[in-house]
């Protein structure tokens, strides 16, 4: 590390040197003074000294007390545990442990050494002949072997440690070791090599051990003559998977090494070897490993040299290799590399998407029938790599939502949607639908609408809900692209992106009006179906929340009513937040419909008479129903026959869903009046709305936090709330546009 | 609700005025453009056709040789839906035959640390069937075939054939053949005949190697209902024999029906159902819809079973046979096209994109 830093600044040295002056002498000289720095700093490190002292300690040197020794095992503990050790490292202090030099810290020194990068094999040849030497303790012997087979897979070449087979094999009469002996040697056979040898080797009854009949077992596929004894067809169990201490501080190291470069390297995440799982019976759903193309025209290759994907290991070497980046043999090994990724990111290459698109669909498409697994995952990224291609590929997307969406999605979203279940990873294909572009009203029927309904007229309730909030999102996100777009619209934004697709603000607006209209279609047969359920409610006004703000907010002439459907549940709700958030949207629409009608005037767009006339309609309702107790009388909206009412058997039919009697409000005004009159036996809610009582009773709804109410009896109704007088609320002047 | 006027009338202001005017997205979206997923095959939206054309006995023995279409009839096929296959040349199957028995003995070798003694050497042609095709849009058919042999067998001791593939595509959807990049062959219908392991190890060495997907086709019982009926047109011109067909009732336990009718009369049967006013060479879902009516009536009229409150399953002739789960077995070459016109039809709308 050290060294690396100093090679770095002394480059920097070089760099600012020549610049100040073209001699080369002076470049030459600041070289010299960076190699004496250099050295200097190397004598001054302690984690080097620290090696020094550990390759030159003398035999018989004291530990019990020796400070100098504890200082430094400490330090490369410390490194160890932390970083891992380089290859010269490992070196080293093997051998200062195996040897037993000082005697005691063997343990110590094998249970922190991990290698941060590879094992170097003459080490563990080395290591081997101490254990020849036979004064090592058996327990110190049996952690040494452990600490091989752990790193096994790390060390750089093994044909060392073939040549030494027999050394290793003589082990096996050693009871302790002989489980892990077996093992390594099983690791290390090769065909050929059993042929030069012969091994006399007798099982004793009680020989029969697994890890035996495993070794036993290779050595008769490769040379049958030499293995007698009858071994059983079927072996059960291997190796067993010992528990070393080794392998979670690997796991860190390695995860921290990469991490320090890029967020996670690990170029196969989840990746299985297929040739391992092909019984399995869904292994197509898992990420293919990342293999370069089989390049076999040759002349290419000449050409210019390429860089496989799999080679890829740091952000900087993509940015170096760049120019020569080969895609993969199959592009869904991409998901599980945020390098490769990024490089698909730059590259947008058409075929490349439309391989990887093919994957996707297929891997989703298959994944309903084998995916139990697949609905616990939980984002972000990092928390994905044991989890199905599916999750990744849902990160995937979340990580480029930013940008736009991604391509690639809705098409096979669109074709997802017609098979879908509606269960499968419902949160992340809502997500992903929510991020869709907007589609033409042409097709947004046939690729939208009719999936979405049939799904959600035959799903329960949260599904509905899920939908309603989805759709939401869409909108907001088709109104906030607008809103950003028109603005911008003095850049081509043609420009940086691929395709130009000129969608005329009609066309948008179409696209939208029908999205609005669609939502208000789902809304009102849902609250229908789901009995006017609170929880559904609130979630279509969350949609009309966005729906009456289209014009103020972001900028589109388009202004929407809710249909009767949404409008009176919302009215007549039982639970006083719809009716308070109501009168909020009906505050909106109103503060909407009067800019409209103001720029309106200056004849840039228009706004159809038919919408204030709507608008009218349920304003003038709302008010004669909440505050005139109006309700049912000729004139107004809702006109019920005055004998079909008596039949009711409600006393003042017309005044039933004032704010004192409304069923969202009756339990306010029953504190109310219980607060005003403690002592008062007979509940009458009529004195609540004499005098000073009615100002106080109002004044106690607001104090609830209703303040879409507040804003609409502000706004709507002409009340001094000074004067005392309960004066006459009228339907607020919205002059229809004739 | 409002309407609105799709063009702006008259400019707020000047400036206003032409900025919106000149208000126009710029942004793939749905509809046109040539990125990615509009190109893709995705806009063709694939539509379950309602017509079909009339099965036209064809001789294929004359654009097709005859060894060839022997290898394809009387075998029962296992029906799979394969993606486009990326950067496949029909001019580098030699190279591919290599390179597929080399994958398939490393594979076999790989699991054989326990099982010993069978050494076996694979031997695969891949080879090009030329004259199957319909449309210029079809990519030429493409057969493999594995022959196993022993390592030390006698040289002139016959090679056994252990598997035998088939991808194919006739008369795809020309508009979807059309979006795909010239990179991409499309072959989606891949036939298989032989144990599943090998069927594994083909279907993973073309994954890897031309970065393709594969997926089960299940023939469902309305395209059973096509087949039924394609068959049974065809029995003036060949004989039939019989059809017989299998539904399985829903009850409890499950009944498995079986329904054989004699050729002549399931003939008139199909030619009462034929409507007058459509075209002679084309047969409409209605008619086919029709003629299974008709002989659900019958039944019904006999056993008091409705048929149609359950599945067909099956579907059998002289002509060939068909299996609900995707398998197919095709004897006379003669119709051949037509069966595998309408499973290719499957496979594309199988396929998830």
């Amino acid at each position: 590390m050290a060294k690396a830093f100093n090679l770095l600044t002394s480059d920097l040295d070089v760099s600012s040197e020549s610049d100040l002056s073209v001699s080369s002498r002076a470049s030459n000289r600041s070289l010299r003074v960076a190699e004496k720095e250099r050295r200097k700093s190397e004598a001054e490190d302690p984690f080097l000294l620290a090696l020094k002292y550990f390759s030159e300690v003398k035999a018989g040197t004291p530990w019990m007390g020796n400070d100098v020794l504890e200082r430094n095992l400490v330090l490369v503990e410390r490194m160890g545990l932390t970083r891992g050790l380089p290859p010269e490292v490992i070196s080293t202090m093997l051998d200062y442990a195996m040897s037993l030099r000082m005697g005691a810290p063997c343990v110590r020194v094998l249970k922190f050494l991990i290698p941060a990068t590879v094992v170097p094999q003459e080490a563990i040849v080395r290591a081997v002949a101490w254990l020849c030497v036979g004064k090592i303790a058996i327990s110190t012997q049996v952690l040494f072997l452990k600490w091989v087979l752990t790193f096994f897979d790390m060390i750089d070449s093994k044909d060392h440690l073939r040549s030494i087979y027999g050394f290793i094999f003589n082990f096996v009469t050693e009871e302790h070791l002989c489980p892990y002996i077996c093992h390594l040697l099983y690791l290390l056979t090769r065909k050929d090599m059993l042929h030069q040898r012969s091994f006399i080797f007798s099982l004793s009854p009680q020989g029969r051990q697994p890890f035996l009949l495993h070794l036993l077992s290779l050595y008769k596929v490769f040379c049958p003559e030499l293995v007698t004894t009858a071994l059983p067809s079927k072996l059960r169990g291997g190796f067993k998977n010992h528990v070393t201490p080794w392998k979670g501080v690997l796991n860190a190291i390695q995860k921290r090494n990469t991490g320090q470069v890029t967020s996670d390297i690990r170029l196969t995440i989840g990746v299985k070897d297929g040739s391992n799982s092909r019984k399995r019976k869904c292994n197509h759903l898992q990420l293919p490993s990342l293999n370069s193309a089989v390049q076999r025209n040759l002349s290419s290759t000449n050409s210019r040299k390429v860089f496989p994907l799999e080679q890829l290991h740091s952000f900087p070497e993509l940015l170096d290799n760049l120019h020569r980046i080969e895609l993969p043999s199959q592009m869904g090994s991409l998901l599980g590399s945020s390098l490769a990724l990024c490089y698909l990111d730059y590259v947008q290459d058409d075929s490349a998407f439309l391989r990887l698109n093919f994957w996707l669909g297929h891997a989703l498409h298959e994944g309903k029938k084998a995916s139990p697994y697949a609905q616990n995952c939980v984002l972000p990224v990092s928390t994905c790599q044991n989890c199905s291609p599916l999750c990744l590929f849902y990160a995937y997307v979340l990580s480029r939502a930013p940008q736009e969406g991604f391509f690639s999605t809705e098409s096979f979203l669109y074709k997802f949607l017609n098979v879908w279940d509606g269960s499968l990873l419902r949160p992340q294909i809502l997500g992903l639908l929510s991020h869709i572009p907007v589609v033409p009203s042409s097709c947004i029927h046939q690729l939208l609408f009719e999936p979405l309904m049939q799904l959600f007229f035959s799903s329960t309730l949260f599904f509905k809900c899920s939908v309603i909030e989805c759709l939401n999102d869409m909108l907001l996100k088709w109104l906030t692209w607008h809103s950003v777009y028109s603005v911008e619209d003095g850049l081509d934004i043609s420009l940086n992106s691929h395709t130009p697709m000129n969608m005329t603000l009609s066309g948008f607006m179409d696209s939208v009006m029908e999205l609005v209209l669609f939502v208000g279609r789902l809304a009102t047969v849902g609250l229908q179906l789901e009995g006017c359920s609170s929880l559904l409610l609130s979630f279509v006004l969350d949609f009309y929340e966005t729906v009456c703000d289209m014009f103020l907010k972001f900028e589109l002439p388009l202004v929407v009513m809710p249909p009767v459907g949404v409008f009176y549940p919302a009215l007549f709700a039982t639970d006083p937040v719809s009716v308070d958030r109501l009168c909020f949207i009906m505050c909106r629409y109103k503060q909407n419909l009067t800019a409209a009608k103001f720029q309106q005037q200056e004849h840039v767009f228009h706004i159809s008479s038919q919408t204030y006339r709507e608008f009218n309609r349920y304003q003038l309702l709302m008010v004669s129903t909440l505050w005139n107790s109006r309700l049912f009388q000729p004139g107004m909206a809702v006109e019920v026959d005055h004998n079909l009412l008596a039949l009711s058997k409600v006393p003042e039919p017309s005044a039933s869903f004032t704010l004192i009697r409304h069923p969202a409000f009756v339990g306010y005004a029953l504190d109310f009046h219980l607060k005003c009159w403690p002592e008062r036996k007979d509940m009458d809610l009529k004195s609540v709305k004499a005098g000073k009582h009615w100002e106080w009773y109002l004044e106690f709804l607001f104090s609830h936090g209703y303040l879409g109410l507040q804003q609409f009896v502000q706004s709507n109704i002409n009340w001094h709330p000074g004067s005392g007088t309960k004066s006459q609320g009228q339907g607020d002047g919205q002059p229809t546009n004739g | 609700m409002a309407e609105r006027s799709s063009t702006m009338k008259t400019p707020l202001n000047k400036a206003l005025a032409q900025r919106r005017s000149k208000r126009r997205y710029s942004r793939r979206s749905c509809g046109e453009g040539t990125y990615l997923g509009y190109t893709s095959g995705r806009q063709t939206v694939l539509k379950i056709p309602t017509s079909r054309k009339k099965p036209k006995s064809r001789d294929i023995t004359n654009q097709v040789d005859p060894d060839q279409v022997a290898l394809l009839v009387k075998k029962e096929w296992h029906l799979s839906y394969v993606t486009p296959l990326y950067q496949f040349r029909y001019t580098m199957l030699k190279t591919y035959s290599k390179e597929l028995s080399a994958f398939l003995v490393s594979e076999k070798q790989q699991g054989q640390t326990i099982e010993t003694g069978q050494e076996l050497c694979f031997k695969v042609n891949i080879s090009v069937v030329l004259g199957l095709a319909e449309t210029n849009q079809d990519a030429e058919t493409i057969y493999i075939q594995i022959l196993s042999k022993q390592v030390f067998a006698a040289k002139d001791e016959a090679q056994k054939v252990v598997w035998s593939g088939l991808l194919t595509c006739i008369n795809g959807d020309v508009d979807y053949l059309r979006s795909l990049p010239p990179e991409f062959v499309s072959l989606p219908l891949l036939c298989t005949s032989g144990p599943e392991s090998l069927s594994a190890l083909v279907k993973s060495w073309l994954k890897k190697t031309f970065d393709c997907c594969f997926g089960p086709i299940c023939i469902t019982s309305t395209n059973l209902q096509w087949l039924a009926a394609l068959w049974t047109g065809c029995h003036p011109t060949k004989n039939i024999q019989y059809l017989k067909l299998a539904w399985t009732i829903p009850t409890q336990p499950p009944m498995d029906v079986t329904y054989k009718v004699n050729p002549q009369d399931v003939w008139k049967l199909w030619d009462s159902a034929r409507l007058d006013d459509g075209a002679e060479d084309s047969i409409n879902i209605e008619e086919v819809n029709s003629f299974i009516r008709g002989l659900q009536t019958h039944f019904f009229r006999h056993f008091r079973l409705d048929l149609s409150a359950g599945s067909l399953m099956r579907v059998s002739t002289a002509l060939g046979s068909a299996h609900h789960s995707g398998k197919i077995k095709i004897t006379s070459p003669d119709y051949m096209t037509t069966v595998l016109q309408l499973l290719t039809e499957c496979a594309l709308l199988k396929m998830p994109i």
